[in-house]
């Protein structure tokens, strides 16, 4: 029994086909799915999502959220995913580097808002690239 | 821009060389003819000089056309592109409404305080304008900036201020020669919008809902009715409504549920354009179905993902009507190229003629004088 998941972006399908175990991250903690999983609707946060085919992982970078799990089959629908092997090492850290002087410049509660949001979303390409 | 102002300014003035006389003929040229250097006409008679200059002219007009129709083509490419770009973006959609419509039956009791649906009383205004990025399209660009001006005339004489939020190469540079309207942010769509630009408007549109800088959001996009018409229409973005309804100004709803598709096909040998209304299925989510955290959390996650799909939406709409209205206007351009191309190889001829003419009478009368 595998499960069948899907990633979806608004302007494509990252992902559509089988897999046998994911770890997806939450506002509320990590989750690990396996087959036969009970149904469960989520938000999935700004983090990396951990796809395991045949024993080898695979690393995928989610922009935030909503995952619903039910009857072997998930759905998440996300701003925008990056799977590890299509960002670029320097470029993300460039990106990370940017971001965080920009939280640093940041005046007001606006700008602050929109530092963070880019910063969270650099780490987390940054992340995905470290992580195995 | 230049090439279709030109022809249009030969076409006008195809009333006075369709004239058959010779006399007019020299009158209108004669600007050409004083414009041309005179070391080449000195060698050649004048007549023949406007006759080289006419030739020419016919020319410069034939690779006009050429250029025009192979824009005309190359629109009529990229909106069956953009077409796809909507239907590749459906599922997303469609998954998204039904996750909306079930958290709400959910919450039909419950009082939903997220941030992004609350009612404040309105101050101020953002206004998202979408324009495309580059000319030659008609009246596109034009019919989007004179909404955006009456709308801030509106908000000006209700006393609400507002800010701009500009999006497309063609309304930055009309806020830029205007510095006293006060425009927040310049983005560019790119040829194709993909989450990442949509993306940006949102972030832009979210911190400035958020932060309380503005009250309400409005977005001004182009709606693709038909290949030869589009509408400028303003949508009411942020608040959102919980049940994921957009509204435009006059309080008309869409539901979320109901998705209107364009298609572009053939009938009858021609272009066309037809619209058409999905009515998204809403299945009921199986009951045991468990949120793992708060609904209103869960609600907190859904509803920008909402915001990102209706301005990628958008802007994928006006990409789409700027194309179209980029083909009708590129269309008519050839055709008007091809008429003026016809006139003036008449206009040519019958030079020509006119030239063997004077030859041969010449000669018979030198002729008849030696005799």
């Amino acid at each position: 029994m595998t499960l069948n998941l899907c990633v979806l972006t608004q302007n494509r399908i990252v992902w559509d086909s089988e897999v046998k175990e994911i770890i997806l991250s939450t506002n509320s903690g990590q989750i690990g799915v396996l087959p036969n999983h009970a149904p469960i609707a989520t938000a999935v946060d700004i983090d990396i999502l951990k796809i395991r085919l045949n024993n080898q992982w695979l690393t995928m970078a989610l922009m935030g959220g909503f995952a619903r799990i039910g009857n072997n089959e998930i759905t998440i629908l996300v701003n925008d995913a990056e799977k590890n092997s299509d960002i670029d090492p320097q470029e993300a850290e460039q990106t990370l580097e940017i971001a965080e002087a920009n939280l640093r410049k940041a005046e007001g509660k606006r700008q602050t808002i929109e530092a963070n949001l880019a910063l969270r979303r650099a780490r987390t390409r940054v992340e995905a690239l470290n992580t195995i | 821009m230049a090439c279709s102002n030109l022809t249009s300014m030969w076409v006008s003035s195809k009333p006075s060389l369709s004239d058959s006389s010779s006399l007019s003929f020299r009158t209108v040229l004669r600007p050409l003819h004083t414009s041309s250097p005179p070391s080449r006409s000195s060698s050649v008679s004048p007549l023949q000089a406007s006759l080289r200059e006419l030739r020419d002219r016919i020319d410069s007009v034939k690779n006009t056309q050429k250029i025009t129709e192979a824009m005309k083509l190359v629109a009529a490419a990229k909106v069956r592109r953009a077409q796809e770009a909507v239907v590749n973006g459906r599922p997303f959609s469609e998954t998204l409404v039904e996750v909306l419509y079930n958290i709400n039956e959910q919450l039909q009791t419950d009082d939903i305080d997220v941030p992004l649906t609350k009612i404040r009383p309105v101050k101020k205004v953002a206004l998202v304008v979408v324009t495309g990025d580059r000319g030659l399209c008609g009246g596109f660009n034009n019919f989007i900036i004179k909404k955006a001006e009456a709308r801030i005339k509106e908000l000006k004489e209700i006393g609400v201020e507002y800010t701009v939020i500009s999006v497309g190469k063609k309304g930055n540079s009309y806020f830029l020669r205007r510095p006293y309207i006060p425009v927040d942010k310049f983005l560019e769509a790119g040829n194709l919008p993909t989450a990442k630009e949509a993306q940006a408007v949102a972030d832009d549109v979210f911190s400035l809902f958020i932060s309380e800088e503005v009250d309400k959001v409005e977005l001004l996009y182009t709606k693709f009715v038909s290949l030869v018409k589009s509408e400028p229409v303003i949508h009411t973005l942020l608040p959102l409504s919980p049940k994921g309804e957009i509204c435009d100004l006059n309080g008309n709803c869409v539901d979320a549920a109901e998705d209107e598709l364009f298609r572009l096909t053939t009938k009858e040998g021609k272009l066309t354009v037809e619209r058409e209304t999905f009515r998204t299925p809403t299945a009921d989510f199986s009951p045991i179905l468990q949120f793992e955290q708060d609904p209103v959390q869960i609600l907190d996650a859904l509803l920008p993902l909402y915001l990102n799909s209706q301005i990628l939406r958008a802007l994928q709409e006006s990409l789409a009507s700027e194309l179209a209205a980029r083909m009708s206007a590129m269309s008519s351009a050839s055709d008007n190229a091809s008429d003026l191309k016809k006139s003036l190889s008449m206009v040519y001829n019958r030079k020509r003629q006119a030239k063997i003419t004077g030859e041969i009478l010449e000669i018979v009368a030198g002729a008849n004088a030696q005799v």
